[in-house]
């Protein structure tokens, strides 16, 4: 079976033409990159503009896109839209390569854990195309720090309950007084709807996730998930008790069997939520999600103030920019980028495609322009976020560098409690220990 | 007295086939030289691709895991720390798990069927090349996200297996999403992809000569003694080659677990396997270093694997020659 080939191969000679023809390949790339650029004698510019989202929100933005070309006709823009899942992933790649889109959405601790890698743009530096001046402060305040503005919500954003009064009509439990209930009564009315409705129908998803940890840590200790200097601020006692109380919950029935919700875990979109199937009275999710969740269960949905809101040390709820946009800081074009953006958050006429999709405006003018569009289902959110704004916690603490991995040890943790393979207090210390290493 | 019969013929089996074998005569003086730069030059793009695309980056990542690279900005030397600390990472330590057991069931089960299979396609099915076809195409199919994606939904909660157990009264839970069975549905989807090395071994058995089995028939020798002592010994290099193949694919499954734990691995790091790790590490908490470092270990742990594979081969193996 030997081979008398073999040996032969890599001589001198193939080393020479693999040189040459690597210069040859190298050379024609270089060219490439060349021909792809902008100079082509004009002063056409073609922006990048990643984002994720479901279909409906590629088909609105693509809308206000279309009004952007055609207020600045030179500027052309690519978008490049994805799943949540895959976003990130494919984001911190193209920042690897160098070739990362010139406006780049971003959310929760993420304009921070790619600012102070100096990665974004300071955008103070293009202010004259994009002022800040009517954006509202604590919005705004989710992309400042270090004393450097990086990013612009695009709007507000609260994570509040969701329920579904069918669902409470259904179990003949009525809706609860969200100004004074609490995590007892939460329990309670779970448990009542899971027993006065179908076996496949929940009085409640299952609660846990990084967000409410941190809302429930505030209610009870004052602080959340971290401080102000971005150590770890949850103490392991409030995560054991937050997971006794979930554990029992899925014990009795109040919400879905371990195996179930870890089937869940895995599926972001709305419409695949026990939720957005109408199979569940309460779940918690992000205001701007309502609108979804609504199409998708074709139920009634309202907010609620999250339990025990009214019974803490403080609030636990904040308004927080449901996302935000970035330019980065090597784009080509960065003043045509801010100019984007500008029309994206100040111009009434963007805000009259994506309305609330993206959050509840922060720009005030624009919020005020568009209410009488709004539709029915955004101006429930509107309505809960302004009913709201003034109770919430106005202390928002963006989550450190390395902070973005504590939503999947929070997931992994919660699977391990329902599964019955280490015990909440164990995965209190866990939370603590894991989340402290993931943003050393 | 049989025995020595057998392994007489066994030796001589192999001689038909490596006779045949002959190498061409090398060519020589001006033409072969001339023709040498051709081969050279045709080859070339090859070389370019394999310097660019593999070589280039794996010692790039060679380099990349002694230090502390964070994706966003420039690496920086840390020297062996990132080695350092894979010994106390205990999701490491669990993911090394997964993936043995992983390698260690679903190979061995796999190649069984598709062994199992092969046998009996041989023996002179009717419309052999439709089954082949049948048979072969999940392993075109098996590593796609299409086919992670349906598996989810056959072993999910609400799932065809689960509706097929409820036919008999059997109240099934979900597969995929309870820590103790997930990574057996991914076994199974493993086992499932037997088609590729069905059609090695069906390759394999049309080699050997029939006069074996007439020789074994006029010694009355029943059939299972005519498959252990001479189907089996006479394909004992396919199995080896299945074999190497298979564990090496094994320890490098991703797709298949990426989509049916939904990138998590879960539940509680259940399907977390070897090379999932590494992803999470390198793109979701931006550890490229350390990702690159883990990527090493693997290489290390293929290779040895392989390498184990090889020196037992020489206990086991009958080439015939």
């Amino acid at each position: 079976m030997s081979n008398r080939y073999g040996n032969n191969l890599l001589r001198g000679r193939t080393a020479v033409a693999a040189v040459f023809v690597a210069t040859l390949a190298l050379s024609a790339c270089g060219g490439d990159d060349a021909s792809t650029g902008t100079e082509a004698g004009t002063d056409e510019v073609t922006l990048r503009f990643s984002w994720w989202g479901n279909d409906e929100r590629a088909r609105i933005t693509q809308e206000a896109l279309d009004a952007f070309e055609a207020e600045y006709p030179h500027i052309s823009v690519d978008t490049e839209p994805l799943d949540f899942d895959g976003y990130f992933d494919r984001l911190a790649t193209s920042v690897a390569a160098g070739n990362a889109p010139d406006v780049i959405t971003l959310g929760g601790a993420y304009p921070r854990e790619y600012g102070d890698r100096g990665v974004l743009l300071d955008l103070s530096t293009v202010a004259e195309q994009l002022p800040t001046d009517q954006i509202d402060e604590a919005a705004l305040s989710n992309g400042f720090f270090s004393d450097v503005q990086y990013s612009i919500p695009t709007g507000v954003n609260t994570y509040a309950m969701v329920v579904n009064p069918e669902v409470f009509d259904a179990a003949g439990v009525p809706l609860p007084d969200d100004t004074s209930w609490t995590w007892d009564d939460f329990i309670d009315i779970a448990q009542e709807i899971s027993e006065n409705t179908p076996d496949d129908t929940y009085g409640a998803v299952d609660p846990t996730s990084a967000d409410v940890m941190d809302l429930y840590s505030r209610q009870h200790t004052g602080a959340g998930l971290y401080t102000e200097d971005g150590e770890v601020a949850i103490a392991a006692e409030t995560a054991r008790d937050w997971w006794t109380m979930t554990k029992q919950m899925s014990e009795s029935g109040a919400t879905p069997s371990a195996s179930l919700t870890a089937e869940l875990a895995g599926q972001a979109a709305p419409e695949q939520t026990l939720m957005g199937r109408g199979l569940a009275g309460m779940q918690f999710d992000w205001s701007n999600q309502l609108t979804a969740l609504r199409g998708a269960s074709g139920a009634d949905l309202q907010m609620l103030r999250a339990p025990g809101e009214s019974h803490g040390v403080a609030p636990g709820m904040w308004l927080q920019a449901s996302q935000s946009y970035a330019i980065y800081a090597e784009s080509d074009h960065p003043e045509e980028a801010a100019l984007l953006i500008d029309f994206l958050v100040n111009n009434a006429e963007a805000a009259a495609f994506i309305k609330a999709d993206r959050g509840i405006p922060a720009n005030g003018e624009v919020l005020e322009a568009i209410t009488p569009e709004l539709d029915e289902d955004t101006a429930a959110q509107a309505d809960f976020i302004a009913a709201v704004s003034d109770e919430v916690n106005p202390d928002l603490i963006i989550g450190p560098t390395g902070s973005t991995e504590t939503r999947l040890i929070v997931e992994r943790l919660n699977d391990e409690v329902l599964f019955d393979r280490i015990s909440p207090e164990e995965a209190g210390e866990r939370l603590v220990r894991e989340v402290t290493s993931a943003i050393e | 007295m049989a025995e020595t019969t057998q392994h007489a013929d066994t030796e001589r089996a192999g001689e038909p086939g490596t006779g045949q074998r002959k190498s061409p005569p090398r060519p020589r003086g001006q033409l072969a030289k001339r023709e040498g730069r051709a081969a050279y030059f045709f080859l070339a793009p090859w070389f370019v691709g394999i310097g660019l695309i593999t070589i280039g980056p794996i010692l790039g990542s060679l380099y990349l895991s002694f230090t502390d690279y964070s994706l966003l900005s420039s690496p920086e030397w840390i020297g062996l720390d990132n080695f350092q600390r894979m010994l106390e990472d205990e999701r490491l330590h669990n993911s090394l798990r997964v993936t043995f057991t992983y390698v260690f069931v679903s190979v061995p089960l796999q190649l069984a069927l598709a062994l199992a299979l092969a046998f009996f396609l041989d023996k002179g099915v009717r419309g052999l090349s439709l089954y082949r076809s049948v048979y072969y195409l999940p392993s075109l199919l098996g590593s796609s996200v299409a086919i992670a994606i349906l598996w989810r939904q056959i072993f999910g909660t609400e799932g065809l297996v689960n509706q097929l157990l409820a036919l008999v009264g059997i109240q099934g839970q979900g597969w995929v999403s309870h820590p103790d069975h997930a990574l057996s549905t991914l076994v199974v989807l493993n086992v499932w992809t037997f088609g590729s090395p069905m059609v090695i071994f069906l390759a394999g058995l049309r080699q050997i000569p029939t006069m074996y089995y007439e020789a074994a028939d006029v010694d009355g020798a029943n059939g299972f003694t005519k498959f252990w002592r001479i189907t089996i010994p006479l394909l004992t290099p396919i199995i080896f080659f299945n074999l190497v193949l298979q564990i090496i694919g094994a320890f490098q499954t991703f797709t298949q677990a990426f989509i049916v734990s939904g990138g998590s691995g879960g539940p509680a790091d259940s399907t977390l396997f070897y090379t999932l790790y590494i992803y999470q590490r390198g793109f979701g908490s931006f550890e490229m270093g350390y990702a690159s470092a883990l990527a090493w270990f693997l290489l290390v742990v293929i290779a040895g694997f392989t390498a184990v594979n090889f020196w037992a081969a020489k206990r086991w193996v009958h080439y015939g020659d």
